[in-house]
């Protein structure tokens, strides 16, 4: 599905340059469920925006269903990034404006859906992660775990085939963490390709495959045995 | 305490420089507007203050009789007998002074020129208080004395010690001088009345007048022009109040019922009033207007400061509420922030005082004031109003940060609240609403004087150049020779005598009738005094009949015993006279109701279009034009191809051929024009510069705002990003957010610029059409101004990539 060859990721702030990404090489097939894993700072969040299309690698190549997008534009890279890819973050990022069905819509407000087969989908969606009684509520009104289901929630209603979590479960308690982990799983079952970064060995568990970084290299790619 | 707010205040200025310096910059605008307002308007209500006894001293003005449709309603001057009235009628008033200005060749040492001189009654120097050089205030009480200003002395004869020589009026009258003044300063009504630009250099007493062209030194009831003033001062015991009962009752019981048609009432006005009386007249307050205008800016820059300020509050609200929970009470906390706007005002006024000191020098030169900023007079009003700025302005940014449960402010709820952002909408419509009432004012009172400048076209205006003061005797006798010798010139088309040039504001009214004596059936005609050329001179056709001709013998008015008149008039007589058509009109006679003994009659030989001779704000008028040599005052010379400037040398050559005892007083019917096209004008200007303010104020507001919704909207930015948005959708949201309110205002602030405009239009007799196409496209303009401020910011933050915007968080 993904094919990262030899990326670079440097970042160039006034006195310091720093190589957060040394030459990675990662290939990643559809179904796919990748935990990402290393210390603080060895490029994971990185590797993971590169890999959602969020920013462009310095040098390499990443072919995204054998297409080279690694020069790719901002704006060539919106139209595949709404596509292909839905985004769980760390800190969930809902607007505090909006409550939670507006949250969840936004991520179709981009694509060209009508309005009614949109307001469906949301109400779908919201029922499978159980958020449905609280769709007029704002985020500031849940609690940590009931807004990452919403993140959740907004990640899949797009249907993207690849979901990209950045320590979904880091701000969450175990119980909150366990309940997020068992929603990326019968995605994956479903056949969503995820990728996650994480800082917890038992929440890799969840993952066919860990990939551990190191100072921007990967230092190990294990398969589960199933 | 309060030390110690100043400090943080400080402190979070100079963390915040770009927002700080916004809300200085604007606020100093704003305050500079302001101040600058108030001492215009104090300076011109505080005109002849430096008189002893100004405040016992008033002068008598006139109301118009509704009926006369002059386009002007307060005059003021009044009848020349008035005067005379009230000081044997009223034996407590202590002078009473009339003044008559008129212009004359000044013959003084070698050289002569055209001065105007303010004939009065010798009273005038004991009413006002002038500092003599040589002299005293009897100078006047010799019929043949002439008292001269410092810088007339200096401009004839080199010194001001000229005290006893002679001054000879239009080559003819010998004079003395009998004292020299210092010049008047200039903020006294006698130097700074707009539209008349006459200074007090010559006085000679009104005796004169009667000596060189048997003026009635009694008055009469036949001549109202604005300018000619009569003063009245009371004892210090007396009032206004007194004096206006008084003259009330005198005109009630001795003003004859003839003079009653013109005049519906006289009226006293004090001195420090006189400068503002043309105004007044013209039912333009423009001084109260300019204060009202300043007071809005200042009222825009207090929204604007405090609009910023909320924004920025918001983003403090943490620290508001570590505060509380360490203990601060609410007060303190409203202190605290109220140091700070008080400091930005203060910051912002010294800006404004520096920036006075560099403008009001560069208005006095430009605008012939003397402004000043007196400190000492001032500086209370300064304080007060830094005070009362910083703590408008301050207050609700303080009050809604400060409310805020601790808990709230620390879980930032504040800024997130949709009450906060609500009020923010409503202060940045208020800013626009006032700025686009502003701006749609400017617009129709633009497009009104282009209108009014437009219609003046349907005169050859650029191309007649007008010779002045031919009224005299001497002259008149040799104005064939002058006309012949003129049209000989290669490019001189034709030149016309007259009474009047257009745009001159003069009427010469008579009322006339069809029948004789017919008291009902009377209407008012307008006279135009001409030689038969003038028609040609102006391009006039005639709808019907001939042109009145020099050899036809009732085509002349001879003097007061012509008893048949041929005339020409134009179609809007027709009208009045029930005539169907020109060509029905050729043959009807009308009778003149205003000649007391004998009853003249007028036949019309010939009809022109109706074409507003007097233009500007006026209405058209039933005007009669006749051949009457004696009343021809102006020369129009009509100049085609060829050089101006060569051809009027060669004009002043004949001219100092013919008459060359008298210097040629020429210009360009042009400067007629915009001598009170000008008036007009100056509005605009005056208006568009507070717009203007105004307008950039909202748009530096509207600028900061959406800097600071940008940055705090990041995160969502970015999340939108995320999800597919495109750099145009977050554009088009980010200036969405900004055009609800914007076209709020705009829905209350048109339909009060329609009110107002309709205000300005009322004063004029032709009007444009309509004038919401103008207010909607000014509107529209304001709006696009709006976008394009909020779209430059929407569109570098939309550009901006999500994963940035992210980190923030
Ligand atoms: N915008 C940036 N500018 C400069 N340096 C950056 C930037 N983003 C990341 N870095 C640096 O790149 C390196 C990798 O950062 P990254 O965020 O990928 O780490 P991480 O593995 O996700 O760490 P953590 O587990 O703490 O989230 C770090 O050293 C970081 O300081
Ligand atoms: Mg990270």
């Amino acid at each position: 599905m993904l094919k990262l060859h030899d990326m670079f990721k440097v970042y160039r702030t006034d006195e310091v340059e720093t190589v957060a990404l040394n030459g990675v090489n990662l290939e990643i097939d559809q179904g796919d469920f990748v935990a990402v894993m290393g210390p603080s700072g060895c490029g994971k969040s990185t590797l993971l925006n590169i890999v959602g299309l969020l920013d462009n690698p310095s040098d390499g190549d990443y072919f995204f269903f054998d297409e080279n997008v690694a020069k790719y534009s901002e704006s060539q890279r919106s139209g595949i990034r709404k596509r292909n890819i839905g985004f769980i973050f760390q800190n969930f990022n809902l607007i505090e404006e909006l409550n939670v069905a507006e949250n969840i819509e936004l991520a179709l407000l981009y694509h060209k859906i009508p309005t009614a087969k949109r307001k469906q989908r949301v109400a779908n969606v919201m029922d499978r992660m159980g958020i449905a009684h609280r769709a007029k509520h704002m985020p500031g009104q849940l609690s940590g775990g009931q807004q990452q289901r919403v993140a959740v929630a907004r990640a899949v209603v797009g249907d993207q085939p690849l979901i990209l979590a950045d320590e979904p479960t880091g701000n969450l308690d175990s119980v909150h963490g366990q309940e997020v982990m068992e929603l990326l799983r019968s995605l994956n079952a479903e056949g969503t390709t995820i990728v996650m970064v994480t800082h917890s060995p038992s929440h890799a568990d969840y993952a066919r495959r860990t990939v551990n970084l190191f100072d921007g290299h990967v230092v190990t790619d294990s398969l589960r045995a199933a | 305490m309060i030390w110690n707010n100043i400090k943080i205040a400080l402190r979070n200025l100079r963390k915040n420089k770009l927002f700080a310096t916004i809300n200085i910059a604007g606020l100093a605008l704003g305050l500079s507007i302001y101040i600058f307002g108030g001492l215009l308007v104090s300076y011109e209500r505080t005109h002849d203050a430096f008189f002893d006894n100004s405040e016992n001293i008033y002068t008598i003005g006139s109301v118009a009789a509704p009926d006369l449709n002059l386009g002007i309603d307060l005059m003021n001057a009044a009848y020349s007998a008035i005067g005379p009235i009230i000081e044997t009628e009223l034996p407590d008033v202590e002078a009473v002074a009339r003044t008559i200005t008129e212009e004359y060749l000044v013959t003084m040492g070698a050289d002569s020129y055209y001065q105007m001189i303010r004939f009065a009654d010798p009273d005038l120097l004991r009413i006002f208080s002038m500092q003599y050089i040589h002299g005293d205030n009897t100078a006047l009480d010799d019929p043949s004395g002439i008292v001269i200003s410092a810088t007339a002395a200096t401009k004839y004869f080199g010194t001001t010690d000229v005290l006893g020589e002679v001054v000879t009026l239009n080559n003819e009258f010998d004079y003395r001088i009998a004292a020299v003044i210092q010049d008047i300063p200039q903020n006294s009504h006698f130097n700074s009345m707009p539209v008349m630009d006459v200074v007090l250099d010559v006085i000679a007493p009104i005796k004169a007048l009667v000596r060189m062209r048997d003026w009635d030194e009694a008055g009469g009831y036949n001549n109202l022009s604005m300018g000619n003033l009569t003063y009245v001062m009371l004892p210090s015991t007396l009032d206004g109040a007194w004096l206006q009962t008084q003259i009330d009752s005198i005109f009630e019981r001795l003003v004859p019922d003839s003079a009653k048609e013109t005049i519906s009432s006289i009226f006293a006005s004090p001195i420090s009033h006189a400068n503002l009386s043309i105004w007044d007249s013209l039912g333009l307050p423009i001084v109260t207007v300019v204060q009202l205008l300043s007071f809005l800016v200042l009222v825009v820059a207090c929204v604007n400061y405090a609009n910023l300020a909320t924004a920025q509050a918001l983003g403090r609200s943490r620290e508001v509420g570590m505060r509380k929970t360490m203990g601060a009470t609410q007060g303190q906390l409203l202190m605290q922030f109220l140091t700070e706007s008080v400091l930005m005002a203060s910051i912002a006024m010294i800006v404004a005082i520096a920036a006075l000191e560099i403008i009001i020098p560069l208005f006095n030169n430009v605008a012939n004031k003397v402004m000043t900023l007196d400190y000492m007079r001032t500086l209370p009003w300064l304080l007060v109003t830094t005070l009362l700025v910083g703590l408008c302005a301050g207050l609700y940014p303080a009050w809604l940060i400060t409310r805020a449960s601790p808990i709230d402010a620390l879980r930032d709820l504040a800024r997130k609240g949709k009450k906060g952002s609500r009020v923010r909408a409503v202060m940045i419509g208020a800013q626009f609403a006032i700025s686009a009432f502003m701006l749609s004012i400017v617009a129709v009172v633009y497009m009104q004087n282009q209108k009014i400048n437009e219609s003046s076209y349907i005169f050859p205006r650029a191309e007649i150049y007008s010779l002045n003061r031919i009224g005299v005797d001497s002259i008149q006798d040799r104005l064939d020779t002058l006309r012949h010798e003129l049209e000989s010139l290669p490019n001189v088309d034709s030149v016309g005598w007259s009474s009047q040039v257009p745009y001159e504001q003069n009427h010469t009214t008579t009322n006339v009738t069809q029948i004789p004596g017919d008291e009902a059936g009377k209407f008012s005609i307008q006279l135009l005094r001409m030689s038969p050329e003038f028609l040609d001179t102006y391009g006039i056709p005639i709808l019907a009949g001939r042109n009145l001709n020099r050899d036809v013998a009732n085509d002349i008015y001879v003097d007061e015993e012509t008893e048949v008149l041929n005339v020409l008039v134009n179609e809007l007589t027709l009208t009045n006279l029930g005539i169907a058509s020109p060509q029905d009109a050729i043959n009807q006679r009308f009778f003149d109701l205003d000649e007391e003994d004998t009853l003249r009659e007028m036949v019309i030989v010939g009809v022109v279009p109706t074409q507003n001779i007097v233009g500007l704000f006026n209405e058209e008028k039933p005007w009669m034009y006749l051949y009457r040599p004696d009343a021809f005052r102006i020369g129009s010379v009509r100049i085609t191809g060829g050089n101006m400037l060569t051809t009027i040398e060669e004009i002043e050559n004949v001219w100092d051929r013919v008459i060359p005892e008298y210097p040629m007083q020429g210009r360009f019917l042009d400067d007629v024009f915009d001598e009170i096209y000008n008036v007009f004008k100056f509005m605009n200007m005056t208006l568009a510069g507070f717009a203007l303010v105004a307008l950039s104020l909202a748009l530096i507001g509207l600028f900061g705002l959406a800097a600071f919704m940008a940055a705090q909207r990041t995160k969502e930015i970015g999340v939108r990003k995320v999800m597919g948005a495109s750099s145009m959708q977050i554009a088009r949201l980010l200036v969405w957010q900004f055009s609800k309110p914007v076209a709020w205002a705009l829905a209350i602030a048109l339909p009060l610029a329609y009110l107002g405009s309709n205000i300005y239009l009322d004063f004029f007799a032709e009007r444009i059409q309509s004038p919401i196409p103008i207010l909607l496209a000014a509107g529209s303009i304001a709006v696009l101004l709006a976008w394009c401020t909020v779209a430059g910011h929407a569109v570098r933050i939309a550009r901006s990539n999500p994963v940035l915007a992210l980190r923030y968080e």
